[in-house]
């Protein structure tokens, strides 16, 4: 249960609604949270957290412009399921995010051997995710 | 009454009463000290057991003064019933006075910095039931306002003047002339009560939560057990008050109108079982869950307790909550037991002052119109 939590650190970089965002992310991407999970209602999110009701609907709202997330209605929202393709202008988009990031991580002083090597790493573990998710359905 | 019972009622309040103040900080929640989070390692400290031990010495001299003041008033008042009110507003303000003296010394043992992080789960887990509630506030609606209809129904075939006051028989004992207060005082304040207190057993169905980190999810169940028997407990005293209420205002307008010659026992085993029920189930949920479930639940120093039962900047004094952010209505009592309002909410501070305005208006109605 407690692995399936968020917690809200003051003093980090981004504000609570990235932090409640980037956690759920975290889970989605790892597997931890599967295609159809329910997500708590907003108001019971923001009670627990002890947040403004709009903290959480922004962080439900961007999750589900990124795709993680599917808004059902008052009730709440779920995890979506990866979509099976992608069309080509979101293609360009990520691989010029993905360009943006390599350049910041080569800027901020790692090696390409080292760059390549943390891609692998990550690439591995969300086919690993991905694997677990078949194997449960 | 005579002198020798009214001692032993006024005793009896006396020390009910203060027993349950006394059982405070047994009960509640690890990390919390007299409305302070000082944090677990702290709360187990030796000045917090000092603290603690101040407050049972404190308690116990309060509780002997009590007794004291009951036997004194029961034997020199003129009329010895005037021993029951006295005792227990006397202890109820010297626990006030005890526990600011606490609050201010705990103050100083509470941890410098940010609090503990809020936590908060992702996954639904168990859920409060709320079928009992929702059940306690349709019936407490149905019953008061077929009680305000029966009583405006009948209202021009009562006679002028109208039964006020019933005797421990059930027979009435004071008659006032007719009126709109005289008459419909009672049925209002049952559907009021009604409506109030079902809302209150629905709204701590859906109260704030208040969990530990990385214990497993151990409070979280802690927390919806104590919820869920609050809320079961909430809901059938609101039964058993409309349900009064409504026998008293229905039996009322049959003896008015000479229908009936009392009440008949329903009121009185109504308000029989609504004193035991409250006071038994008080005592149950103290001693089964501790506040928010603080018996059940298994936390170290390595679980601290998070969100706004942790945050000691929104409470004021220990016992008042507000927090302008939290959309939360009802929040657990850092000290006590039970829920309190989010001040900082202004849907939580309408329903309370709307609750208390109605309640209040009409009780100071009634007593302009003795």
């Amino acid at each position: 249960m407690s692995d399936l939590s968020i917690r809200l650190e003051s003093g980090q970089g981004d504000t609570v609604y990235e932090q409640i965002a980037r956690q759920i992310r975290s889970r989605i991407v790892s597997g931890d949270l599967p295609p159809g999970f329910p997500l708590p209602p907003v108001r019971t999110l923001a009670s627990d957290l002890g947040v403004n009701l709009n903290t959480v609907a922004r962080a439900y709202r961007l999750l589900e412009d990124e795709g993680f997330v599917r808004i059902r209605d008052r009730s709440g929202a779920e995890v979506a399921a990866p979509r099976e393709e992608t069309s080509a202008d979101a293609g360009e988009r990520f691989r010029e995010e993905l360009r943006s990031v390599l350049a910041r991580m080569r800027q901020a002083g790692m090696r390409p051997e080292e760059i390549r090597r943390a891609a692998e790493a990550e690439i591995a573990a969300l086919a690993g995710a991905r694997g677990r998710e078949g194997s449960r359905g | 009454m005579s002198r020798i019972a009214a001692f032993l009622v006024a005793a009896i309040e006396t020390v009910l009463l203060g027993g349950i103040f006394l059982l405070y900080p047994r009960i509640a929640r690890k990390g919390l000290l007299f409305g302070v989070y000082v944090g677990e390692e702290r709360a187990a400290g030796d000045d917090a057991k000092a603290l603690t031990r101040r407050w049972y010495r404190g308690m116990a001299a309060l509780l002997l003064a009590g007794l004291a003041a009951s036997a004194f008033l029961a034997a020199a008042s003129p009329e010895p019933a005037a021993a029951l009110v006295p005792p227990p507003l006397l202890l109820s303000l010297g626990v006030l006075c005890l526990y600011l003296l606490a609050y201010r010394q705990a103050r100083a043992l509470a941890p410098p910095g940010p609090p503990p992080p809020a936590v908060a789960p992702l996954a639904s887990g168990p859920r409060t039931p709320t079928a009992l509630a929702s059940l306690a506030l349709a019936l407490g609606a149905a019953c008061g306002l077929a009680a305000v209809a029966f009583s405006a129904f009948r209202y021009d075939a009562l006679p002028g003047r109208v039964p006020t006051h019933f005797g421990p028989s059930g027979a009435p004992d004071a008659w006032r002339e007719k009126s709109f207060f005289t008459v419909m005082l009672l049925p209002i304040l049952a559907l009021a009560l009604g409506i109030g207190l079902g809302g209150i057993a629905w709204l701590t169905a859906h109260a704030k939560r208040a969990l530990r980190r990385a214990d497993e999810g151990a409070s979280l169940e802690a927390q919806v057990r104590f919820r869920t028997a609050m809320t079961r407990f909430l809901s059938v005293t609101s039964l058993l008050v409309t349900g009064m209420l409504t026998a008293i205002s229905f039996g009322t307008i049959r003896v008015g109108l000479g229908e009936s010659e009392g009440l008949g026992a329903t009121p009185m085993v109504l308000g029989g079982a609504l004193v035991a029920w409250a006071l038994g189930g008080t005592i149950y949920l103290a001693v089964r869950y501790g506040q928010g479930g603080s018996r059940l639940e298994r936390a170290g120093p390595d679980n601290p307790l998070t969100d706004g039962l942790a945050d000691n900047r929104h409470w004021w004094l220990g016992m008042f909550y507000a927090n302008r952010d939290d959309p939360s209505i009802l929040v657990e009592h850092r000290f006590g037991l039970g829920y309190t309002i989010n001040f900082g909410n202004p849907k939580a501070v309408a329903l309370l002052a709307g609750f208390l305005a109605v309640v209040f208006g009409l009780v100071i109605a009634a007593v302009l119109t003795q």
